[in-house]
């Protein structure tokens, strides 16, 4: 196990924990929408609650072994929950009748995904230093695959209302740009503008991503509904816009990792 | 910079748009096109939690014709005008679904519904007027004279509240007032999710109601001829052919509705269940309809799909026969209690005397059996059930007055 000095490793931390903690919010009202019917529902909201405070907690230990082990059993769990929970959600509807329709309203399959990332992140952080290229290239690829989920999550999401307002296909079209620019920074040798090109798409959806979430909270206060609350939890998900410029952060992370390393 | 770099990660994204609008493209149209984005979320998103707290009423909906022809949820639970409302999940529904809500695209079906005596005449049959409108009220007394515009049912206050609420309105609440302003329900014969034409052409669907001895239509019907074919044959037929191409190739042998509703081979359907009657066979004595010459027309056209002319006509006389001799028969048992009245032997208050009880078991139950036996072919229900009912019952009534007038003379 490398140490993980880096301050882009410290930063890193700090975006796992605040990611984690924040999926604590995003989970309950996800599953307040069905009561958390079903008791594993829970497991993802005591996770988030519980693991990012315990993650940093081993910032102020000097035990190692502790703090490895820690790490290691949050990352895994993180893996293992994340896995599980987009299985459920695909079988809340979708394997028991393999159509479109049933993929566009199962419960989003690839959402739990966010803490297989999440997890995996942890891991890779502590197994590879920030000084290596290899750290900067799995954040980047990470960061890939969770735009290929927004990608996957904008056509979903937009498709539940038939994409009526032309607008919503604006996070479509610029997810798969950035999608498209994270891949390819794998498929050919990149070089620093190329970088600097790939940070431009990434600005472009972070500015969509906040603007989604204007739109998504505007559009919740005139959804018809007893009371703000329940048009919130019924209405557009408020917090879906968010990971676009969370993961550009994420990806940009990598990439000035990158740059530095090409520099 | 190398432009390598950026025509592949535009590549690429362009890639991913193409498969994002082929994905959208590939949606059914019923799923896209819809007039609001409620309406669009509604073809999928009340299936997502209905199919685990109410999961029959889905697998109903999606085996319906209004699933084949793509409605969504709201167009049926979308509040009409005049109807309360509540938020549900996201959505605004109805809070109750009326017969209105049918008629937003079966206007004609719901005004022929309306002219019939499944509407108001039904409900006002157990409660009276007293919860309709005046123009209701009007419409209605049109086509059905003095059967809206009526008290309640004497039977059915001396029974109680409970027996009403649960009993009699469990069938007559298919003519019931709503709110909304519009009469009755038609998911009574259709059903609710499956709003199945089929279902409403099955006899049992009618024989919901129309059973018991008081109006014993379905057993009538499965002693029949038509009844024991059509349980025989039932597998070879059709039901779910649409109402205006019925042929008699989907069902060869008729039932209730075929009679009475449908447009067989070119017939006009209709959802008026009186359009095609003769006579006031509910009646104590039932008289020729004012419609009769057209009532009696109109299903002798149906009849002739499979009858002979000669057939169907000879039918019709042997039927009025058994009308005019139950209507003689009956006529007697009423001058028999008018004359007990007359005479002072009975209370002035309904139902509070055994000899009450037997004149309206003699023209309710087998007075009416024996008359809807004759029309429907049950050969048991003219002769057993109600010819020899009849006699029974008219002795056991002389009998009764007999002592009633001895008590009388030798208090």
């Amino acid at each position: 196990m490398k140490t993980h000095n880096g301050l882009a490793a410290k930063l890193l931390d700090v975006f796992i924990v605040v990611n984690l903690a924040f999926l604590a919010l995003d989970v309950f009202i996800a599953h307040a929408v069905n009561a958390f019917a079903h008791w594993a529902e829970w497991i993802p909201f005591y996770f988030s609650l519980g693991a990012p405070g315990l993650l940093a907690l081993t910032v102020f230990t000097k035990k190692k072994r502790w703090k490895h082990w820690c790490r290691v059993g949050i990352g895994w769990s993180a893996i293992c929950i994340g896995v599980t929970g987009m299985l459920f959600h695909l079988n809340s509807h979708f394997f028991s009748d393999l159509t479109l329709k049933n993929l566009v309203y199962t419960a989003p399959f690839v959402a739990p995904l966010a803490f297989t990332g999440l997890g995996l992140l942890l891991i890779m952080n502590g197994m590879i230093h920030d000084a290596d290229v290899a750290w900067a290239q799995w954040v980047v690829f990470i960061a890939g695959c969770g735009w290929g989920g927004n990608f996957i999550l904008s056509i979903l999401d937009h498709a539940q209302n038939g994409f009526f307002n032309p607008s919503e296909w604006l996070p479509v079209f610029t997810s798969a740009m950035a999608v498209g620019c994270l891949a390819t920074v794998f498929l050919i040798p990149y070089r620093p503008l190329f970088l600097k090109f790939c940070i431009v798409v990434l600005g472009v959806n972070l500015i969509v991503g906040v603007a989604g979430f204007g739109f998504h909270f505007v559009a919740n206060l005139q959804v018809p509904a007893v009371g703000q609350t329940a048009g919130f939890l019924y209405g557009a998900p408020l917090f879906a816009p968010l990971l676009f410029p969370n993961l550009s952060v994420l990806a940009i992370l990598g990439i000035w990792k990158l740059q530095s390393e090409v520099a | 910079m190398s432009f390598k770099s950026i025509f592949i990660s535009v590549f690429l994204g362009t890639v991913l748009i193409i498969i994002a609008l082929i994905f959208n493209a590939k949606r059914p149209e019923t799923d896209t096109h819809q007039p609001s984005p409620d309406f669009i979320r509604a073809t999928g998103k009340c299936a997502a939690c209905h199919r685990r707290e109410t999961a029959a009423v889905v697998h109903q909906f999606e085996r319906s014709e209004h699933a084949k022809q793509g409605l969504s949820c709201l167009d049926c639970h979308n509040a009409v005008a005049g109807q309360e409302t509540q938020a549900h999940r996201g959505f605004t529904i109805a809070k109750h679904l009326t017969a209105k809500n049918c008629s937003q695209c079966h206007s004609t079906e719901y005004t022929q519904f309306l002219r019939s005596r499944h509407a108001a005449p039904a409900w006002a049959a157990v409660s009276g007027a007293r919860d309709f409108t005046a123009e209701q009220i009007a419409f209605a007394e049109k086509y059905h004279k003095g059967a809206v515009d009526r008290p309640a049912n004497a039977l059915a206050i001396a029974e109680g509240e409970s027996a009403i609420n649960v009993g009699c309105l469990g069938c007559h609440d298919i003519g019931k007032p709503n709110a909304d302003g519009s009469i009755g329900t038609c998911t009574a014969c259709h059903a609710r999710h499956s709003s199945s034409i089929a279902l409403a052409r099955e006899p049992q669907t009618c024989g919901q109601c129309h059973m018991g001895p008081d109006h014993s239509q379905i057993e009538i019907y499965h002693e029949s001829k038509h009844g024991v074919l059509y349980n025989a044959q039932k597998a070879d037929m059709n039901l779910n052919a649409p109402p205006k191409k019925l042929t008699t190739a989907d069902m060869s042998v008729p039932t209730c509705v075929t009679c009475h509703l449908s447009g067989l081979d070119g017939l006009n359907v209709t959802h008026d269940t009186t359009e095609r009657l003769s006579y006031w066979l509910f009646a104590v004595v039932s008289d020729k309809r004012p419609t009769y010459q057209q009532g009696q027309d109109a299903m002798q056209e149906t009849c002739l799909k499979c009858h002979a002319r000669s057939q169907v006509k000879q039918y019709y006389q042997e039927a009025e026969n058994v009308v005019a001799d139950t209507n003689l028969k009956i006529t007697e048992a009423r001058e028999l209690m008018k004359s007990l009245r007359d005479e002072g032997l009975l209370t002035k208050t309904p139902f509070d005397e055994p000899i009450e009880f037997l004149y309206f078991d003699l023209w309710h139950y087998y007075g009416r059996t024996a008359k809807h036996g004759a029309f429907m072919g049950g050969a048991d229900f003219v002769q057993w059930h109600g010819n020899y009912e009849l006699l029974l019952k008219m002795t056991e009534m002389k009998k009764i007055a007999e002592e009633l007038r001895k008590d009388s003379e030798n208090p």
